[in-house]
């Protein structure tokens, strides 16, 4: 037998979601077909994705054999770590008062940090510093300000390049460059409302 | 007619102020500029630059997207012919012989041709959508809730049955995107779905994270996967004349790209790729320089550009009639109307003629435009393609980052596309497409306003979509569809036709 993975995994994956809003939905008053309340329609469509995951599924055992990337250990354990790593920083942070206790820092903090976990995985590395640099910017914006962030957000997607790390001169051109030109669109030209410089 | 020209006189009236003219023209020269870099096809530049447009009144804004829309995909064919890298799937087709003319020397009548091409396709195409437009519209009108559910369907059925790979993964994509859709406050009773508790949710998960994190920041995590393979083009762009010879073959392989790119952009999904796929293989068959193809035939080249251009201008007629997005691209349109309080459907035509008349105005002026600046700027985009990556995804990054965080001015939305932004390289990795649930996700709320009209009229039964004439030839026709994928031969033909 000839296990198609990425089938296998996708359908399982859309059952799972699927199963996981079925749960969710039960708070959801169903009503009548004639009066639909707030949760027929979502019952309905987590039904057909539970078939379509399910069909999904049965394609992929029956397939034709196509394999998902192996991980490594490395790999696994950075997956793990990170995401164990993230939700500890969040229950951490949460209770804190000042920065890290409001609102949306302390996800923002978990989630970067979880990603750069991940990166200790050399597989992981171009996606985790990728998505944490969008965190930081995130994490940035608001209290050192939009030069900060940008400084921020591009320092470290450049990291993930390794021609950069060789020649980091490229970086400060990139920086440079981009700082000019998104002050000239964002600020001068669409005018958004966001500090420029840190709130102390 | 009388009647056309008049609305049509007033559509180009919008579009030729002085406003709606800039941002058209500023919209193609980025589309363009932004097209051209390699990685970054129609979809992404969209979702890239929607925030850039917030700001504007409805109709300009619309007009710049269009824009934008032409000026990518004409970059995506520059690509293509100069690079042998289609920037989407509707320019693999020109790869064929574009690339071989490039190398042959002949760069410059290749680029021409796509673009003459094209603009005289697009011409063609936006004639079809100001003559249909309105007539539609008056159909539309006596369309009921049922019908308008199954129409909606069967759009949603199409769209997954043309995308790329296994039907049924597509189709719980579009069942995915549509629960996606369902987040936030129920219309009707006011009670929170699936927000968590989280405030920014009772709106609904916004359109432009999901966007730009699946098509916008997934892609840079996957093009930096990639090694850079990118052959720096060597030899010289050439004369853009055509001799005399190439534009006698060009001619009619234009035309019948024209037509056949007319009738399949209509269709949702895969349009303009599945055009541009049709042309080639009918001029393959039909040319007269069929023995060259292969080596560089210009009929591979004018056939399909025509063919994607005339379905790029014909996708917008389900989307301004029906209201129902043919594509992503569409769908991203659909997006941008609602963030600018317009319901797109068919009563748009009555209360937003101007947006209507000059968005279609803005096509033909749209594709002028690319005419008019492409060709004699060519030497900037060869420039421009060159570029390497490394410098370019930071700017990405940068762009999408502020660009959603100045949506609602709010570091949520920032998160939320990291979180699509993860969801978009899992479903790479696991082969499920995109596409699909972007459109399931901008349909989904109205289909469940529609089904629930269309049950209270019925007091719940729900034979009234099989008799409904509409809505029964609606739901018959996507039960076809879907019966033909089951067989097997159809479906390879497909796979085929789309196959990168």
């Amino acid at each position: 037998m000839k296990i198609n993975e990425k089938d296998l995994v996708s359908g399982l994956f859309l059952i799972l979601i699927a199963a996981i809003g079925l749960w969710l939905n039960l708070d959801h008053n169903m009503g009548t077909a004639r009066r639909m309340g707030p949760g027929y329609m979502p019952w309905m469509v987590f039904w057909l994705q539970i078939v379509l995951g399910g069909l999904a599924v049965l394609i992929g055992i029956f397939g034709d054999g196509e394999k998902l990337l192996r991980w490594t250990g490395n790999e696994i354990g950075a997956f793990v770590g990170g995401i164990a790593v993230g939700f500890a920083v969040f229950y951490i942070l949460k209770p804190m008062p000042g920065f890290f206790g409001q609102t949306y820092n302390a996800v923002g903090t978990a989630m970067m940090i979880g990603f750069l976990v991940l990166c200790i995985a050399p597989g992981w590395r171009l996606f985790g510093l990728i998505n944490a640099s969008m965190c930081l910017f995130g994490l940035l914006l608001e209290k050192m300000g939009f030069f900060a962030a940008l400084v921020g957000i591009i320092v470290m997607s450049c990291l993930a390049e390794r021609e950069h790390l060789k020649k980091p001169i490229g970086i400060l051109g990139t920086t440079i460059f981009l700082l000019i030109m998104c002050w000239f669109v964002f600020i001068k030209e669409l005018d958004i409302r966001v500090n420029l410089w840190p709130q102390l | 007619m009388e009647l056309l020209l008049t609305n049509l006189a007033h559509g180009f009236g919008v579009a030729l102020s002085f406003q709606n003219l800039s941002f058209a023209l500023l919209g193609a020269l980025i589309g363009t500029a932004i097209g051209v870099l390699p990685g970054i096809g129609p979809v992404a530049t969209i979702s890239l630059l929607l925030p850039i447009t917030f700001g504007l009144p409805a109709t300009t804004a619309i007009i710049m997207l269009a824009g934008i829309f032409y000026g990518a995909q004409y970059g995506g064919s520059t690509t293509a012919i100069l690079l042998n890298l289609p920037g989407e799937v509707s320019s693999v087709v020109t790869t064929l012989e574009g690339y071989k003319m490039a190398r042959n020397g002949r760069a410059g009548a290749a680029l021409a041709t796509a673009a003459i091409g094209s603009f005289f396709a697009g011409t063609v195409g936006t004639i079809l959508v100001a003559a249909s437009g309105p007539l539609l519209t008056q159909v539309a009108l006596s369309f009921g809730p049922a019908d308008y559910f199954s129409l909606m369907l069967l759009g949603l059925i199409i769209a997954s049955v043309l995308a790329q790979g296994s039907v049924i993964k597509a189709i719980g994509m579009v069942v995915f995107g549509v629960a996606l859709g369902l987040v936030g406050t129920d219309v009707q009773t006011g009670q929170q779905r699936f927000t968590f508790g989280i405030p920014e949710l009772s709106d609904g998960i916004g359109f432009v994270p999901v966007a730009m994190g699946m098509f916008g920041i997934a892609e840079i995590i996957l093009n930096l996967e990639r090694p850079e393979s990118r052959s720096v083009l060597t030899n010289k762009v050439g004369s853009l004349w055509l001799t005399k010879e190439e534009f006698r073959r060009a001619t009619p392989a234009v035309l019948r790209g024209t037509v056949v790119g007319s009738f399949l952009g209509i269709l949702p999904g895969g349009g303009a790729a599945l055009a541009a796929f049709g042309s080639y293989m009918m001029e393959r068959k039909m040319s007269k320089g069929r023995d060259q193809f292969g080596s560089g035939a210009i009929e591979g080249v004018a056939g399909p550009e025509a063919a994607n251009n005339a379905a790029a201008q014909t996708s917008f007629i389900p989307l301004l009639t029906l209201g129902i997005p043919s594509n992503a691209v569409m769908a991203l349109m659909v997006g941008a109307l609602i963030i600018q309080g317009i319901q797109p459907g068919p009563r748009m035509v009555e209360a937003q003629p101007d947006l209507f008349w000059g968005l279609i105005a803005s096509m033909w002026v749209g594709n002028l435009m690319l005419l008019v600046i492409n060709l004699p700027l060519i030497g900037m985009w060869v420039k421009l393609l060159q570029v390497p990556y490394k410098y370019l995804y930071p700017a990405i990054l940068v762009f999408c980052s502020i660009g959603v965080y100045s949506l609602n001015n709010n570091v949520f939305d920032v998160y939320m596309t990291v979180l699509f932004s993860v969801f978009g390289y899992f479903c790479n990795k696991v082969k499920l497409e995109a596409a699909p649930l972007l459109i399931g996700f901008v349909l989904g709320p109205m289909m469940e306003e529609h089904l629930r009209r269309a049950m209270l009229l019925s007091r719940g039964d729900p034979m009234v979509f099989l008799e409904r004439p509409i809505s029964a030839t609606m739901l018959g026709i996507g039960a076809v569809a879907l019966l033909a994928m089951a067989l097997p031969a159809l479906r390879k033909g497909k796979d085929k036709a789309l196959a990168e």
